[in-house]
């Protein structure tokens, strides 16, 4: 079943982008621009749209012609591609984004040919459906977990270690104790905010291990 | 089969040449054509992979340029900008990818590396003190008569002298210099452990492309290379790094955590400092001997690189995240180590600074501030895909080893908050020990990447007959 793996859903879109002659900076630059400027971090649109695993936002030009023997060929229009893994299926996703960060979604597809805008749900659902393509593999980065799940999961992961490091030839007895007081204090943290941990990189980082 | 013709090698490239004292100079050109006049005056002294039929020479002499360097030789511009990116930028401006921040980033290196550019790197290698400041002073007479280059400074080094022997440890005491990779072609007795993993368990030498410039590489390509290819063929690519050792900050760690692991008394300490790098202290591989060092091992070269960890993914013989097994994992990560064949370096280490005298004790602090460590070179067909991925991926980061954003204990640059995992050993009064509170071992003072071009190549350097065309 396309789109589908277990709990966690693969949505995939490809939307023509804007083609208007008498703009000084074409629609798929301003998309460019604007996903440049984005933070990776918790401020990341997608980290405060809740259920995402991991979102990619590509600006599709055309295909590259690769020389003989290649067939050459065109895109009728350029394209944005929209990858995303979540908890939820198109339209709850859609309900998410639409909930959690609409001026983001305003501000990169209001750039694509025939985006309804953000006022109406339903027609909005409409374009993304008529934008969907199957998706039949994809990136497969948890074991059937969702995003709190997992986010809950490495905070476990992350104390677990830190108490062993603190405790390790503890008396039997005092290790018990505290291994439990420390237990409860797990069980009490809230879920970790969704974003990237890294230092955000740079575009110009160059070089590549291929 | 590549077949190599090794008089147009450097002989740096094709074997360690296991001369106990040696001298890295670091010229600037101050003119174009004053480099290729000293490049002409010592292309007859440049010591080749000929074979040392009549023994060993008293000395060797070696050749290798920055990008900056060939931009002052006036390389072609369509010679120069074929070259690789990160070769082109040089080891300064790849700190965040390799690592290298806080007190290893570049503003802390020694002051040769922070002042005028460095274009070339010369060493020489030799038998005695006595050989090597006779080449070192020929060396200074041609460039004083050439003009206008500039010896910027110098790097010592020396293999430490251990029980009145010469040895192969570097100053925490482990020994060092096992494991260089055999390639196809290059005249050298193979051992087991030290080429690719076959299918059916034995090694064979890996293609000649992952050293070499100009020969097909493991994936049957030629490798990344600057045109024209004559200028490539036979050359490869050197990583220099000078790795300052905390030894007092080394010792306090190893009595502190020692204290703490299996029994806590001397074998404890000397067991744990096996597992913190994958063989003892000798060279035993703990792989192959987890309980105790075993002489009869190091002494073997069809043992002593012979060893898988497949049968031991837990890490109870060899921990996952020891030294040897990060930077060569074998057959760690499955696929009979195919994941591994692309990623091989060949080094060419040596110890600088004084030797730390067993005999007077010294408080840490003073251990520390010595200069001392070991002055680190590799060669690579490709600085990014092989340096660059075991440094970036294997030594700084865990996660082929499932160990999360652990780092090498001792190569690391470690932040607040990191731990390293020693999983529980096949005597179970060893248990699992996470050491925390991890100090900077090894601080980085300098270094940079360097092409080490053929002797044919020199020999176009130096009469100005580049040609991209």
């Amino acid at each position: 079943m396309p789109n589908q793996n277990g709990r966690v859903f693969g949505l995939t879109f490809l939307c023509p982008i804007l083609d208007d002659e008498t703009l000084q900076i074409s629609h798929d630059l301003q998309i460019r621009d604007y996903l440049a400027t984005l933070p990776t971090d918790e401020r990341s649109p997608f980290a405060l749209a809740p259920g995402t695993h991991v979102a990619r936002l590509v600006v599709m030009d055309d295909v590259i012609y690769v020389g003989m023997p290649a067939h050459e060929e065109h895109l009728a229009s350029k394209y944005l591609v929209f990858e995303t893994n979540t908890d939820a299926d198109l339209p709850g996703y859609l309900r998410t984004l639409f909930d959690a960060i609409p001026q983001h979604i305003d501000a990169v597809w209001s750039h694509c040919t025939g985006y309804p805008g953000t006022a109406d749900f339903d027609k909005l659902l409409a374009y993304m459906k008529a934008c969907q393509i199957p998706t039949t593999f994809f990136f497969a980065a948890v074991n059937d977990k969702s995003v709190t799940e997992t986010l809950l999961a490495l905070q476990t992961q992350r104390a677990v270690a830190e108490f062993i490091t603190t405790h390790q030839g503890m008396a039997p007895a005092q290790l018990q104790r505290e291994f439990l007081e420390f237990y409860q204090a797990l069980q009490s943290l809230p879920c970790p905010a969704a974003g990237g941990k890294l230092p955000r990189r740079v575009i110009k980082t160059g070089g590549h291990n291929e | 089969m590549s077949k190599l013709n090794a008089t147009d090698v450097q002989g740096f490239v094709l074997r360690g040449y296991n001369m106990p004292h040696a001298r890295f100079c670091f010229l600037h050109f101050q003119n174009a054509a004053a480099g290729r006049h000293l490049v002409a005056q010592l292309l007859g002294s440049i010591t080749t992979g000929q074979l040392w039929d009549n023994g060993k020479p008293q000395s060797t002499l070696n050749i290798a340029f920055t990008f900056k360097g060939l931009t002052a030789l006036e390389l072609p511009l369509a010679t120069l900008i074929s070259f690789p990116d990160e070769f082109q930028q040089g080891m300064k401006d790849r700190a965040s990818i390799l690592g290298d921040i806080g007190k290893n980033s570049p503003e802390h290196w020694d002051a040769l590396w922070r002042g005028a550019d460095i274009h070339a790197w010369v060493a020489i290698h030799a038998l005695t003190p006595e050989t090597l400041e006779a080449q070192f002073a020929q060396l200074n007479a041609i460039i004083s008569a050439t003009g206008n280059i500039h010896l910027l400074g110098s790097q010592d080094a020396a293999a430490l002298v251990i029980d009145g022997k010469l040895s192969t440890k570097e100053h925490f005491g482990y020994t060092d210099g096992f494991g260089n990779p055999d390639y196809l072609g290059v005249c050298r007795n193979t051992q087991p452990g030290q080429g690719k993993l076959l299918p059916d368990g034995t090694w064979a030498p890996l293609a000649t492309g992952e050293l070499l410039l100009g020969y097909a590489d493991e994936a049957g390509e030629l490798p990344v290379a600057p045109v024209p290819h004559i200028l490539a063929a036979n050359g490869t690519f050197m990583v220099y790094r000078k790795l300052h050792e905390n030894v007092g900050t080394f010792r306090a760690f190893l009595d502190e955590w020692g204290a703490r692991y299996g029994a806590g008394d001397a074998a404890a300490k000397e067991k744990l400092a096996s597992k913190f790098i994958g063989r003892w202290q000798d060279g035993t591989p703990i792989e192959l001997s987890p309980d105790a060092p075993d002489p009869s091992i190091v002494a073997d070269p069809n043992r002593n690189t012979d060893f898988k960890f497949g049968n031991d993914l837990s890490g109870s013989r060899c921990p996952v995240g020891a030294h040897v097994r990060r930077v060569h994992p074998r057959d760690a990560f499955g696929f009979n180590g195919k994941l591994v064949d692309r990623r091989r370096i060949t080094r060419r280490g040596m110890p600088y600074g004084p030797q730390v005298d067993p005999t007077t004790p010294q408080d840490p602090a003073t251990l520390d501030s010595t200069d001392r460590g070991v002055v680190f070179m590799a060669l690579n067909a490709s600085l990014s895909r092989q340096f660059e991925f075991v440094q970036q991926q294997w030594i700084s980061y865990g996660n082929d080893a499932h160990l999360g954003n652990e780092k090498d204990l001792l190569l690391g640059t470690h932040l607040p908050g990191e731990k390293f995992s020693i999983q529980g050993d096949t005597n179970p009064a060893n248990p699992p020990l996470f050491c925390a509170n991890l100090p900077n071992f090894v601080e980085l003072r300098g270094g940079d990447y360097f092409f080490l071009p053929s002797i044919t190549a020199l020999a176009m350097i130096a009469m100005e007959l580049v040609d991209p065309r």
